[in-house]
């Protein structure tokens, strides 16, 4: 009995000792663990994710990814929520909103560094509006995005119109709008911007909002260039061609774009972006692309952006955070996500073998990425997106529910100066010029 | 003869009384039940509407003139739903919570309440109005704090977040159920006092027992709360397979563009266990609402 309790005793202090020395095995081997937040889109979905982590986990053993993957919906709230609380935030996100961006690492000099990876390797505009802030690389430039005209060739057919081309003019789009709207079917020939001074108010010529120092709004938001954009937006507006802002509410569609009603068949013609281009082709529709309307003799101008994929600058392990980054967001990581996914690569030299690269949708497409990017401006001019524009929607608001007569935009943008002004002479010293 | 014929008459005159009565009785009912179906059927509406975009495919969903019943119905939406995310899975977890929050709701409600109704102590009402503001505080304003609290208690991507607040009191509940406690009579609570009863005994076998229509109240709304709560799950939890079906739903909704095809489906599916718990539970409900003074 005595010689059976000491047999027992001594398998039990034998295991022990195994585990400990498996504890202390395996805690001096420990990969580093890094967290990633990222969402699930049909760009970008699950099983891509979870292939990019697999896949960098092989070649880099000594790091673990610990992935969480969020609803769109979600994200705002909870690197908010995070970034406010100063803890929590994950090691690599996108940061996309302004506000962010003090809290990213600058990765200038790691990606300087870098023997695999370089910033000559991504869409140059892409990268210099998206991952590039206050001189410093801050992030990189995941997928690209851009806005550009879908037209809806079954709806051209049937009402005998030509299809648009690229030297297309804004007062051709009214023209084209009006000829394919059909009451009878509740059917819009096109839709409406969704904000002044995005491309097609800069390809009329309405340059900027106020001037590059961000001192002057007086000649600008309502001088010749922005009258005429204004106007341009009257015509469409007073042309019954275009779906109201009531409309597009009580439909329910996405305010990234009507790519539903555009689906449906409903809209003729609708400025969209690559996302609702990939979701159009899923569901069938026979469509074209060409980029959004100019005037002859002007720069033409795209709205376009990335997301931007960046390093918490609270992060413990910077070095692996920066590893796992250029993985996901390079070659190999947004490779996984177009063969997998349906992302478009931030890389021309990936994006060459996307799989519909050849087809006539994708070639319009990339037509308009070598476009000069609204976001240029955009971007160096934080002030016009929050104080300024907010303060001049009045004009927008009246011309979109069609409560001013034509000769009435040049006083109603005259009588917008002054409250610009002074959204730009408080935000200025607030967030910059 | 003289007198058959007043009373014929009269026979007469109350016969046709009664018939016009029964008529215009069934006029009413008519009237009322043609009504109550007409408001049924506006507010199964978008119901209705929901069922049948879960059957259409991405381009009848906005056509014009729209198909109230596809033509070809697309029964397989419902299965790309809940292949393409692990729905089922989150069903169970928002159940999960449901289960937790009631318990807890249950747990903790009648005994707070059962204080502020029936004992006088230092500051009661100060502490009550204390305990009342707490619902003015917008939810979004506790969040950074809540999850400084829950990160430092390590309880980040834990179901405990989610479940804890409910053992200490819901506000709402609270002041509810007081509110029904003090419309219990007293001398129920000195009868058991009289029999030997104190005061655990008088909430467990007088208070609780006839405070039924509160709990019930208690039960389906945090049931309704707590399935379609999506902010504090966001928040809270990270690993894929917790999440609630309330975030399993969001994940319909794209960066570009909604797959309304399938997320009214998977919608659809979700909200059974709601009807489920109303159906069962609105006879209760309606009484509790009602005797607790409050509209529902």
């Amino acid at each position: 009995m005595r010689r059976h309790l000491a047999r027992r005793m001594l398998v039990v202090v034998s295991l022990l000792l195994l585990l400990l020395a498996n504890v202390g095995g395996v805690g001096a081997q420990d990969p580093v663990t890094i967290t990633w937040w990222t969402l699930a889109s049909s760009e970008s979905p699950e099983p891509a994710i979870r292939a990019v982590v697999e896949a960098f986990e092989a070649e880099h053993p000594h790091i673990k990814v610990d992935v969480t993957i969020m609803a769109e919906s979600a994200y705002g709230d909870l690197m908010n929520t995070t970034i406010g609380a100063g803890e929590g935030a994950p090691d690599i996100a996108y940061f996309w909103e302004t506000p962010w961006l003090p809290h990213t690492l600058d990765i200038t000099d790691r990606l300087a560094a870098d023997p695999n990876l370089s910033r000559d390797d991504y869409f140059e505009e892409y990268f210099n509006n998206w991952a590039v802030w206050n001189d410093r690389v801050v992030g990189l430039p995941f997928t690209v995005g851009a806005n550009f005209v879908m037209y809806n060739r079954d709806v051209f057919d049937e009402a005998g119109v030509e299809y648009p081309t690229a030297d297309w003019t804004p007062s051709d789009y009214i023209e084209i709008a009006t000829a394919l709207t059909d009451p009878d079917k509740r059917r819009w020939g096109g839709d409406r911007p969704r904000g002044p001074f995005r491309a097609v108010w800069r390809n009329i010529g309405a340059t900027k909002p106020y001037s590059d120092d961000s001192t002057t709004v007086e000649g600008y938001i309502n001088g010749p260039n922005s009258v005429a954009a204004y106007t341009w937006l009257w015509d469409l507006v007073d042309s019954g061609a275009t779906p109201t802002p009531a409309d597009i509410e009580v439909l329910g569609t996405e305010g990234t774009g009507p790519v539903d009603l555009f689906i449906a068949g409903r809209l003729g013609m609708a400025t969209l972006n690559n996302g609702h281009m990939i979701t159009a082709a899923n569901a069938g529709v026979n469509f074209g692309i060409v980029p959004e309307p100019h005037v002859p003799g002007n720069e033409r101008f795209v709205h376009a952006w990335a997301l931007r994929a960046s390093i918490w600058a609270g992060t413990e392990h910077p070095d692996e955070a920066y590893e796992f980054l250029s993985f996901w967001a390079g070659p190999e990581g947004q490779r996984i996500n177009m063969e997998i996914g349906a992302l478009i690569p931030s890389l021309p030299a990936v994006l060459e073998d996307y799989p519909d690269v050849d087809s006539d949708y994708f070639q319009g497409f990339m037509g308009v990425l070598n476009a000069t990017q609204t976001a240029e401006w955009r971007s160096s001019h934080p002030c016009w997106r929050g104080a300024v524009v907010r303060a001049v929607s009045d004009a927008w608001d009246l011309i979109m529910l069609g409560e001013i007569g034509r000769d009435e935009v040049q006083a109603t943008l005259d009588a917008m100066v002054e409250p610009a002004q002074a959204a730009l002479d408080e935000c200025v010293p607030r967030l910059g010029g | 003869m003289r007198t058959d014929g007043p009373t014929q008459s009269i026979q007469t005159q109350l016969r046709r009384s009664a018939a016009r009565k029964r008529a215009r009785r069934i006029i009413g009912h008519t009237l009322v039940y043609a009504l109550m179906v007409s408001l049924a059927l506006i507010f199964m509406l978008p119901i209705f509407w929901m069922a049948s975009t879960s059957l259409k495919l991405p381009q009848e969903i906005f056509a014009w003139p729209p198909d109230w019943i596809p033509s070809v119905p697309q029964w397989g939406n419902y299965a790309e739903a809940f292949g393409k995310y692990p729905l089922a899975r989150y069903m169970l977890n928002s159940a999960f919570l449901v289960v937790a929050n009631i318990i807890g709701g249950l747990v903790s409600v009648p005994i707070i309440a059962y204080g502020f109704a029936r004992f006088d102590f230092p500051f009661k009402h100060a502490l009550f109005l204390l305990m009342l503001s707490t619902m003015m505080v917008p939810g979004h304003i506790k969040l950074i704090p809540m999850f400084w609290l829950y990160s430092r208690l390590d309880l980040i991507d834990t179901y405990w977040p989610l479940i804890l607040p409910a053992f200490f009191g819901n506000p709402f509940f609270i002041f509810l159920m007081t509110q029904y406690i003090r419309t219990i009579p007293r001398d129920l609570d000195d009868a058991a006092r009289i029999d030997g009863a104190g005061a655990w005994g008088i909430l467990y076998r007088i208070i609780i027992p006839l405070s039924r229509p509160a709990l019930t109240v208690v039960v389906v709304f945090t049931f309704v709360w707590v399935w379609n709560d999506f902010l504090e799950p966001i928040i809270f939890l990270r690993d894929w397979d917790s999440y609630p079906i309330s975030v399993g739903l969001a994940f319909f909704q794209g960066r570009y563009s909604v797959e309304w095809h399938l997320f009214m489906g998977a919608t659809l599916v979700s909200i059974i266990p709601i009807l489920v718990v109303y159906f069962f539970a609105q006879k209760h409900l309606i009484g509790g609402l009602a005797s607790i003074g409050i509209k529902g």
